[in-house]
């Protein structure tokens, strides 16, 4: 179960790397195509004219996809920020009672997330909502990625609770830790 | 009841600023039983955003460009079929054949439409003269929707999509060449600052539609709603005069700041009523019988 | 409920939350929910997802990733190191020395990036390790690095200039231009405040590099050479028309690519590794945009942004005493909101007030991205401090003391602005008149 958790998370976190990885290929094509348009104008030829279409779409649906896939990987990397001022005060049973308690807070916000997205993603789904721009895409199918990443964010986010409280390290602790080291 | 109300637009907007003398309007007619908050520039919700707000009771009010909904349905893209209604009469008369078909795809989605008012004309915004669609051969032309796109290829250009807030420096660096948009649009953007030649083709004149969620609209007393639908008889007279008044002023103020204004030639001119009757067409095969009895009942019209 | 009760509600709950340990894109939630089921007549399930992705999906947003991702791969290439060494030499007699590193770098950086966020992240990872190595004070590079990162906002292009322009319908053409001298002589207040320091700190400086013989100052000089490249390359991109600043990003990642398979020192292990670190601060920073965004509307529903500015609007006050006004409560708006967020929700209640007041809007522009920098720094909700917090493991209230000069210094330059509007002026004025 730890292990298949883990590799959840850590899937996640490439599809998200992967996704952003995508957009700067897209991107990279558009400029090398607007290139060959400037080059044929030098030549007198008539501009070939390859685009990407609706890359400024396909783009910020990718980033949000990208974004919300991140989230639990982000979350076991240590990546997420919180002040920790105050608990690192408390004695150490307290916080960890204390770490228990946030972490089940988050877990409810990532679940009410998660089912707002999921209200979300259904209600396009039904209305067949289309984006504005030269290719209509679906909504619901990034609001569905959206919904998946946010459902992964908040099992992440029970695992830590559980993992505090049977005495154990979640995984956001331990890279904390190590980045303080490193520091 | 107290309503927010999201646009897209800024407060100097003529837009806008007939939609503040609506919701001023609806609050006097109604003794303050309906106050209207007006929250402008997508302040509250952005533009992508407004329509499902408002059908999804978000907001019971709000305002969108209905051309931005043509993916959902070619009826909403009538508008901005270029050189189909180039005029403010043949705007009225192509907004009265179209608008029962409007009415009823907002009504399917729990909509009431209450007014709609339309932009000035979109005109051609260049560096260079344009004599003819030649002079536009191989250029960058701005491409915003799959309307725009098929314009440019139409007039032998390369569409190229520019985000709003980064025309400028597009057109600075030459990552764009042309652009087709209103007075209004070019006088608020100070196009003069980034272009020198305005040709005056208004090719379509694209309307804002300011939309109510059917639900809490009649769940107001028959009197607050009798209210509101005056007001917005009003508020349509008012912006349409208003558009059109901007018409008129914007071009003078993109001649005063330097440019220079001209009448499409005679070749242009006709090589554009081609085009508008291509797209027309092409229009058509997407919208079936329900855009061939809109456009019937526009031509009947004698416009 | 009452603004009077709600407003101190919220910011009890903020604190709170985030004295808690609860993270800070979580925090935001929960105060949005507080805010909304206390004042909003909309269902909160309904409006989160609506603005979360509306303010996810957003083309400009995907410039952030690949900023970022260009920092790790120079990071790991070691060209970052090579820079630094090549600077060291011609820095030797500068008081302050490579502590200016992180004020050059940022506002040569703020070129090509619209965003305080991507050019902290971006400069912040190359910079701070290798000060931290070569001894220089923490606390000060530190300091150095939150206050310069607000560039972004200020030295076109800026997305904070684009938002102000597209709701007020001011010239985005002008409003850069006017950005630039602001820009500079921000630069020059950061530069000028090393040098004060770093000669009544002597004893916190590091030891002087060994001096070095012109033949290797000019070997050094030549290892500055890629990274000179790519700058220029990227900022060349934009100025040439072959990309838009979105896009430049991207060319910023190819040339880091190029360079660093060129020298050898990445390979695809590299690679992979640099996009997963890139991937990390990027979730991390948008986790917490989409709180503010939610946190954002909820405001926009209990209307205290607004009845604040109202207020003041009413309080009939002289332009002077007006922007000191605006001033105040930018700064307190700024703790706790993102400063995107506060244009948004409060231009359109303080432009025609501004205006009657005979201030110039494009002027207003520049002073709004001011404040809007101070709010970056400024704990607890300040993009600045997140990211140092990331990059250093050092807490956001700690990062956010050490830049307080810096801060102190923003609100010196809204002074100066504000005595000399021309600063801003002049520019838009002189290269723009028709
Ligand atoms: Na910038
Ligand atoms: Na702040």
């Amino acid at each position: 179960m730890r292990r298949f958790l883990d590799r959840l998370y850590d899937a996640g976190l490439w599809l998200s790397a992967i996704t952003f990885g995508l957009i700067a290929v897209l991107v990279a094509l558009q400029i090398a195509g607007r290139l060959l348009d400037r080059a044929a104008r030098a030549l007198s030829l008539s501009p070939p004219g390859l685009t990407i279409p609706s890359l400024a779409e396909f783009g910020a649906f990718f980033f949000a996809a990208a974004v919300f896939l991140g989230l639990a990987g982000t979350l076991q990397a240590g990546g997420h920020v919180r002040v920790k001022l105050v608990t690192q005060a408390l004695p150490e049973r307290v916080a960890r009672w204390l770490g228990v308690l946030v972490a089940l807070a988050a877990a409810a916000l990532a679940v009410f997330a998660t089912w707002s997205s999921a209200l979300q993603a259904l209600d396009s789904y039904q209305f067949d909502s289309v984006s504005y721009g030269v290719i209509p895409i679906p909504l619901a199918i990034p609001q569905g990625v959206m919904t998946l990443g946010l459902a992964l964010f908040a099992v992440a986010l029970v695992d830590a609770a559980v993992t505090l409280a049977r005495g154990g390290t979640p995984g956001h602790l331990a890279a904390e830790a190590a980045t303080e080291e490193g520091n | 009841a107290e309503w927010d109300m999201p646009t897209p637009y800024g407060d100097s907007v003529f837009h806008t600023q007939n939609i503040m003398q609506f919701a001023e309007d609806v609050s006097s007619a109604t003794d303050g039983g309906v106050e209207i908050t007006v929250h402008s520039a997508g302040s509250l919700f952005a533009h992508p955003e407004i329509k499902d707000s408002v059908r999804r009771g978000l907001a019971p009010i709000g305002e969108v460009l209905m051309s931005r909904l043509a993916n959902e349905d070619p009826v909403f893209g009538v508008d901005s079929i270029p050189f189909l209604a180039s005029s403010y009469d043949e705007g009225r008369a192509l907004w009265e054949a179209s608008r029962s078909a409007v009415e009823e795809k907002l009504a399917e989605q729990g909509l009431t439409l209450l007014f709609a008012v339309p932009w000035p004309g979109q005109s051609l915004y260049t560096q260079e003269p344009v004599e003819s669609a030649a002079d536009l051969e191989g250029a960058s032309f701005r491409a915003y929707n799959a309307a725009t796109e098929r314009l440019a290829q139409l007039m032998g250009a390369v569409p190229t999509q520019i985000e709003t807030g980064d025309i400028p420096t597009a057109f600075a660096t030459g990552r764009v060449d042309a652009m087709i948009t209103s007075p209004s649009t070019g006088v608020s953007s100070q196009a003069w600052d980034f272009t020198s030649h305005y040709t005056d083709t208004q090719a379509w004149l694209p309307k804002n539609m300011v939309m109510v969620n059917t639900e809490a609209f009649e769940g107001l007393p028959e009197e607050q709603q009798t209210a509101i639908m005056e007001a917005a008889e009003a508020a349509k007279t008012r912006g349409w005069e208003m558009s059109e008044a901007e018409t008129e002023s914007g071009i003078a103020t993109l001649e005063e700041n330097g440019m220079t204004i001209s009448q499409p030639s005679e070749t242009l001119s006709n090589e554009m009523s081609e085009i508008g009757e291509t797209m027309t067409q092409e229009w058509l095969e997407e919208a079936g019988d329900a855009g061939q009895a809109v456009i019937d009942a526009y031509r009947n019209s004698g416009s | 409920m009452e603004i009077a009760t709600l407003a101190p509600l919220l910011v009890v709950v903020l604190f709170g939350a985030l004295a808690l340990g609860l993270w800070v894109g979580f925090a935001l939630i929960a105060v949005g929910m507080v805010a909304m089921y206390a004042a909003a007549p909309a269902p909160p399930e309904l409006v989160f997802a609506t603005k979360v992705w509306g303010g996810m999906s957003v083309w400009d947003l995907t410039a952030l990733p690949m900023f970022i991702w260009m920092g790790e791969v120079l990071v790991r290439s070691r060209l970052s190191s090579d820079m630094f060494s090549g600077l060291a030499p011609f820095t030797a007699r500068l008081p302050g020395r490579l502590l200016h590193v992180n004020v050059l770098g940022c506002a040569l950086f703020a070129a090509v990036s619209g965003s305080s966020a991507a050019t902290t992240a971006t400069i912040g990872r190359m910079s701070l390790p290798e000060l931290k190595s070569r001894g220089y004070d923490d606390r000060m590079a530190i300091g150095t690095l939150a206050g310069s990162g607000t560039f972004g906002f200020l030295i076109p292009p800026s997305i904070i200039l684009i938002v102000y322009g597209a709701a007020t319908e001011q010239s985005i053409a002008r409003l850069f231009l006017a950005g630039v001298i602001p820009g500079l002589m921000l630069a020059m207040l950061f530069g000028g405040y090393i040098m004060l320091w770093s000669l009544m700190h002597r004893d916190r400086m590091p030891e002087a590099e060994p001096r070095v013989s012109r033949g290797e100052a000019m070997s050094a000089a030549a290892r500055l050479l890629p990274v000179v490249g790519l700058i220029v390359t990227v900022i060349g991109s934009i100025y040439l028309g072959i990309a838009s600043p979105t896009e430049a990003a991207v060319i910023g990642v190819i040339g880091a690519l190029v360079l660093a398979q060129m020298t050898g020192a990445l390979g695809l292990a590299g690679l992979f590794d640099s996009l997963r670190a890139a991937t990390v601060t990027t979730c991390m920073i948008a986790f917490i945009l989409a709180g503010a965004s939610f946190l954002t509307v909820a405001m926009g529903y209990t209307g205290i942004p607004r009845d604040l500015a109202r207020l003041i609007g009413e309080m009939g006050l002289s332009p002077y005493a007006l922007l000191a006004m605006l001033t105040v409560f930018f700064i307190i708006m700024g703790m706790f909101l993102d400063g995107i967020s506060i244009v948004v929700l409060t231009v359109s209640i303080i432009l025609p007030m501004v205006t009657a007041a005979g201030i110039d809007p494009i002027w207003f522009g520049i002073f709004l991205v001011l404040v809007v920098e101070m709010s970056q720094i400024t704990p607890p909700v300040g993009f600045n401090l997140f990211v140092i917090q990331t990059i250093t493991g050092r807490d956001m209230f700690t990062v956010a003391r050490y830049a307080a000069p810096f801060f102190g210094l923003l609100v010196l330059a809204v002074a100066i602005l504000s005595v000399f509007p021309e600063l801003a002026l002049w520019l838009p004025g002189t290269m723009l008149s028709r």
